[in-house]
C-alpha cells in the first residue's frame, strides 16, 4: 500500500473505500453468501482472471485473440489427467495422506500452466506473424485445431486407448481432505467456501502479477505498441517479440484460470477449446472496458451476474439469448469503453456535483 | 462510438496507483458484486407450501424441439397433478430451463437458488456423463428422461471400471434414475428386429451413419455387439461420422451408397434425422437399400418436418409412440396433450413426442413416491424409488431397478406410413412393435465385447 493509497484513504477518495469495502467482501463473502452463490463467485472470480489475462493480449498489445480457449482447455485436461492418472500412479495418497487432493490440485494446476505456456510458446511465435483480423483468424484456427483433437481423441487413436475421451471429456471427483482433524470436500457444492479462498488467493496473486506487469517497462511496451506499432518500432521496441511474450504471458495466466477452473467444473470437456468458449472473454472484456485494468473484471461481474439474474425469471430465462443480447447491445452501443467507462463517466458526475457544493 | 481507446490510452500512462478514473472500476467491482450478489439471491429458498420440480433439457439450436417436446409433457404432467389435488395437498411448481453453456450451474440453481425437491432432464448424454458428480453432491432424486448413454445406470465398477475415475464404463450414480429406454435396449430391438427380419439369408451388407460424437459411435458399437451375439451373419460395408449438426451429409450419404448396403442403420435424432433423410431421399438412398433404421428417429416432430418427403417401410423407433401399448393411461395422455398444446406455440406439434412418456413417468412417479413417503427428503424418495412400479405409465406398467435404477421401459419400432391417423401432414408409425430387455439377456448378447448393458 503506497502513500498514495493512504493519502487518498484519508480523503474518503470513493476509490480507495470502494477498493477496501471489495476486499472485505471478498473475504467474508462465503459466510454471508448460500453455496450457490458462493461457487457462482468463484466463477466469477475465475473468469475475471482469464478475462485479465485475455487483455493484456487485446487492450494492452493490440491484439485480438479469439483462441483464449485453447488455454483453459489444454490447461483443464492437463489437470484432468492429472487428477486421474499422475496422482494415482505417483501414489499421492499413500504419500499426502489425508491432504493428498490438496497436493494433487497444486500439482495440477502448476503442470496446467506449464502445458498452456508450452502451447503459448509455439501458437503463440506463429500467431504474431499475422496482425489484425489475421491474428484474430489464426488463434481461432488453432483453437478449432484443439478442439478437433480433443473431440476426436486423436491422441488416444494413436495411443491405441482413450485419452480425452472424444466428446464426452473427462470427469471426475476431487476427493475429501483431512486437515487437522477436520474433513472437508475440495470441491463442495453445498459449502464450497474451501474452494473458494484457494481462487481467492490465486485470484488476488494473479491479479497482481498482472497489474505489476502492466505497469513494468514491458507492459508500456506493450501499450506503445497497441497504439502505434511503427512509432514503437522506430523507437527501438522489437514489437514481434514484445508481442510473442505478451501472448505467453497472456496464454499462461489463461491457463491458471484454467486450472482453477475445471476443478470446480469437475469436469473438462472439447467445448472447453470451442470459438464460443473464446468468446466469452472478449465479451466480458468488451461489456467492461478493454482500456481499463479492471475492465474486464467488470465484464466478467456483470457477463455472470446478469446470466444469472436472467435465470431467475422464467419470462427471459425462456429467451435468455435475446435477454442478453439486448442488455449487452445497450452496453456497447451507450457505454464509452464499456461498464467501466459508464460507471467512468458516473463518478465524474458525482465528483463534479460535490466539487461545485464544496467551491 | 463506444471507445475512445486515445483518450484512454493516456489515462493509461499514469503510474501511480488508481487515479479516480481507473480507481472507480474498483467501486464498480464492489457494487457490482454486491448487488447482483444481492440479486442473485431473489430466487433462492424454496417454500414449504408448494412442490417444486426442476427441469433442464436442451431448449436451444439443434435440438431445441425436443426439449420443448419434453418440457410440454412435464408441465402437462404437473398440470394433471396439480388438477387432481396436488401431492400430499401441495400444490406442484416445474421450472424448466435451458442446458445452455453450463447445464451444471442451471442444475445448481434450481435445486440449491430455487429449491427444487426433485429434478427431470437432459437432453445429451455427454452431459449427463459430465453432470454426475455435480448430480451426485446436490443430493435430490434426478430422472433422465431423455438420455441414450448405458454408463449411467451402470454401477458394476468391478467389471466395467469407474468411468469417474477415468479407466471404466460404470457412471451410476446413487440419485440418479431413467425412464427411457437406453441405447444398450434400442440397438438391441433393432439388431433383434434385424434378425427376425433380414437374418438367415446369407450375408447382410450393412452400413452406419450417424452423428459425429459419443452417442454416434455408441450406438454402432453397441448394435454390431447385439448383431454378433444375436448370431446375425452381416458384413459392414461403409461406416459415416457426419458432424452433429452438419447441413451437408451428402458426401458421407454417397460413400455409404457406394457400399451397396442392404440396411442402413442410423442414430441421428431430432434435426439431423430431417436432415439425413431429406437429403438421403434426393440421393435415392431409400430406393436402393431394403431397409433404414434409425434409433431414435421416429419422433411426430421429425415426421410433420419432412412431410411427404419421409419414405414408407422404413423401420425408425424410438422410447415411445402415441398409441402403440393400447393401455387407457397412453390414450389419457394423448387426449390431454392434444387438448392442451392444439394451436400453441409452446410446441410445433401438439401430439407428443418421442420422449413424452418417459417424462410423464417421470413426473407421475415423483407425485406416487412422494405421497408414498409423506414428503420430499431426498433419501426417502430415492430408497422408494428403487423397485418402485408405476402401473399407470402409457407405455404400460414400469419398474425401477434397485440396482441400476434403469426402469424397465419398452422401446417401439414401427413402419413409416401416411395410411396412420396423425394429427399433421407426415407419415405415423404403423404395425408398433414394443421390445423388452433384461440385464441377464443383456449380459448375455454382449458377452466379450466390454460394454456394460446399463439395466
Amino acid at each position: 500500500m503506497n502513500v498514495s493509497f493512504t493519502s487518498r484513504l484519508r480523503g474518503r477518495d470513493i476509490t480507495a473505500w470502494a477498493l477496501v469495502v471489495a476486499a472485505a467482501f471478498l473475504a467474508v463473502a462465503p459466510f454471508l453468501l448460500p453455496g450457490y452463490d458462493t461457487s457462482l463467485l468463484t466463477k466469477t472470480l475465475i473468469f475475471a482472471l482469464f478475462a485479465a489475462a485475455f487483455n493484456l493480449l487485446y487492450g494492452y498489445t493490440g491484439l485480438l485473440s479469439f483462441g483464449h480457449a485453447m488455454f483453459i482447455a489444454a490447461s483443464g485436461y492437463t489437470v484432468a489427467k492429472v487428477i486421474q492418472v499422475v496422482a494415482p500412479a505417483l501414489h499421492f495418497d499413500s504419500t499426502f495422506g489425508g491432504v493428498s487432493p490438496l497436493a494433487t490440485w497444486v500439482l495440477a494446476v502448476v503442470l496446467g500452466v506449464l502445458v498452456a505456456g508450452i502451447i503459448a510458446v509455439f501458437i503463440g511465435y506463429l500467431s504474431v506473424r499475422l496482425e489484425e483480423i489475421y491474428f484474430a483468424i489464426i488463434t481461432l484456427a488453432f483453437s478449432m485445431a484443439i478442439f478437433v483433437i480433443a473431440q476426436q481423441d486423436t491422441i488416444g487413436a494413436l495411443m491405441g486407448d482413450t485419452f480425452t475421451n472424444g466428446s464426452d471429456g473427462l470427469t471426475f471427483v476431487m476427493g475429501d481432505v483431512n486437515l487437522f482433524g477436520f474433513q472437508f470436500k475440495l470441491v463442495d457444492l453445498l459449502d464450497p467456501v474451501a474452494y473458494y479462498f484457494l481462487t481467492l488467493i490465486v485470484f488476488a496473486l494473479g491479479m497482481y502479477a498482472l497489474w505489476r506487469i502492466v505497469r513494468s517497462p514491458f507492459g508500456m511496451a506493450c501499450q506503445a505498441i497497441r497504439e502505434n506499432p511503427e512509432r514503437a518500432s522506430a523507437l527501438g521496441i522489437n514489437v514481434r517479440y514484445h508481442q510473442w511474450m505478451a501472448f505467453i504471458v497472456s496464454g499462461l495466466f489463461s491457463g491458471l484460470a484454467g486450472a482453477i477452473f475445471i476443478p470446480l467444473q469437475m469436469n473438462v470437456n472439447p467445448d472447453y477449446a470451442h470459438w464460443t468458449f473464446s468468446a466469452e472473454p472478449v465479451i466480458m472484456t468488451v461489456i467492461g472496458g478493454p482500456y481499463t485494468f479492471l475492465g474486464p473484471v467488470i465484464g466478467a461481474f456483470t457477463y455472470e451476474y446478469l446470466r444469472d439474474a436472467i435465470s431467475n425469471f422464467a419470462i427471459l430465462e425462456q429467451y435468455w439469448q435475446f435477454s442478453f443480447g439486448v442488455l449487452l447491445l445497450v452496453v456497447v452501443l451507450f457505454f464509452n469503453n464499456g461498464v467501466a467507462g459508464g460507471l467512468q463517466w458516473l463518478v465524474a458526475r458525482i465528483e463534479e456535483v460535490r466539487d461545485g457544493e464544496n467551491s | 462510438m463506444p471507445f475512445d481507446s486515445r483518450r484512454d490510452a493516456e489515462g493509461e500512462s499514469d503510474t501511480t496507483f488508481p487515479v479516480s478514473r481507473r480507481g472507480v472500476l474498483s467501486a464498480a467491482g464492489a457494487g457490482a458484486t454486491m448487488s447482483l450478489a444481492g440479486c442473485s439471491m431473489l430466487g433462492g429458498g424454496g417454500g414449504s407450501d408448494t412442490i417444486k420440480i426442476g427441469g433442464v433439457y436442451l431448449l436451444s439450436g439443434l435440438a431445441e424441439a425436443l426439449g420443448a417436446g419434453s418440457a410440454a409433457a412435464a408441465k402437462l404432467a404437473v398440470k394433471d397433478i396439480n388438477d387432481n389435488g396436488g401431492i400430499n395437498g401441495k400444490d406442484v411448481e416445474i421450472q424448466v430451463r435451458d442446458h445452455g453453456k453450463d447445464p451444471q450451474g442451471q442444475m445448481r440453481s434450481l435445486v440449491q437458488e430455487w429449491g427444487a425437491d426433485a429434478m427431470i432432464g437432459l437432453t445429451s448424454s455427454g452431459v449427463t456423463l459430465n453432470s454426475g458428480p455435480t448430480i451426485e453432491q446436490l443430493g435430490v432424486p434426478f430422472t433422465l428422461t431423455d438420455i441414450g448413454t448405458p454408463y449411467v445406470t451402470e454401477h458394476d465398477t468391478d467389471k466395467y471400471g469407474d468411468y469417474y475415475n477415468g479407466d471404466g464404463k460404470a457412471a451410476g450414480v446413487p440419485n440418479l434414475f431413467r425412464t427411457n429406454s437406453n441405447t444398450s435396449h434400442m440397438t438391441y430391438a433393432i439388431a433383434k428386429f434385424i434378425s427376425e427380419n433380414y437374418g438367415g439369408s446369407g450375408t447382410l451388407r450393412i452400413a452406419n451413419i450417424g452423428p459425429d460424437y459419443a452417442y454416434g459411435q455408441q450406438c454402432w458399437t453397441y448394435v454390431q455387439a447385439y448383431l454378433d451375439g444375436l448370431g446375425v451373419d452381416y458384413e459392414v460395408v461403409a461406416s459415416e461420422f457426419p458432424e452433429l449438426g452438419a447441413s451437408n451429409m451428402t458426401p458421407q450419404i454417397n460413400s455409404v451408397l457406394s457400399g451397396d448396403p442392404d440396411l442402413v442403420f442410423t442414430s441421428f435424432w431430432a434435426g439431423d434425422t430431417v436432415t439425413f433423410t431429406s437429403q438421403a431421399a434426393e440421393q435415392g438412398l431409400f430406393e436402393q437399400v431394403d431397409d433404414v433404421f434409425d434409433t431414435i428417429g421416429a419422433d411426430p416432430t421429425n415426421f410433420a418436418a419432412l412431410g411427404d418427403t419421409m419414405p414408407e417401410g422404413v423401420h425408425y423407433s424410438g422410447w415411445y409412440w402415441p398409441g402403440s401399448y393400447g393401455t387407457e393411461a397412453d390414450q389419457n395422455f394423448i387426449d390431454m396433450y392434444k387438448n392442451e398444446y392444439e394451436g400453441s406455440s409452446e410446441v410445433s406439434v401438439a401430439y407428443p413426442t418421442f420422449t413424452g412418456g418417459s417424462t410423464w413417468a417421470a413426473v407421475k412417479i415423483y407425485k406416487a413416491v412422494m405421497e408414498n413417503t409423506g414428503g420430499t427428503n431426498s433419501d426417502d424418495l430415492i430408497s422408494e424409488m428403487e423397485g418402485f412400479t408405476y402401473e399407470e405409465d402409457p407405455r404400460g406398467s414400469v419398474t425401477i431397478d434397485p440396482d441400476s435404477h434403469q426402469a424397465s421401459a419398452s422401446c417401439v419400432i414401427g413402419t413409416s406410413s401416411r395410411d396412420v391417423d396423425v394429427p399433421y401432414d407426415g407419415v405415423g408409425q404403423a404395425n408398433p412393435k414394443t421390445y423388452k430387455l433384461d440385464r441377464s439377456t443383456a449380459l448375455d448378447l454382449l458377452e466379450g465385447s466390454g460394454l456394460p448393458p446399463g439395466m
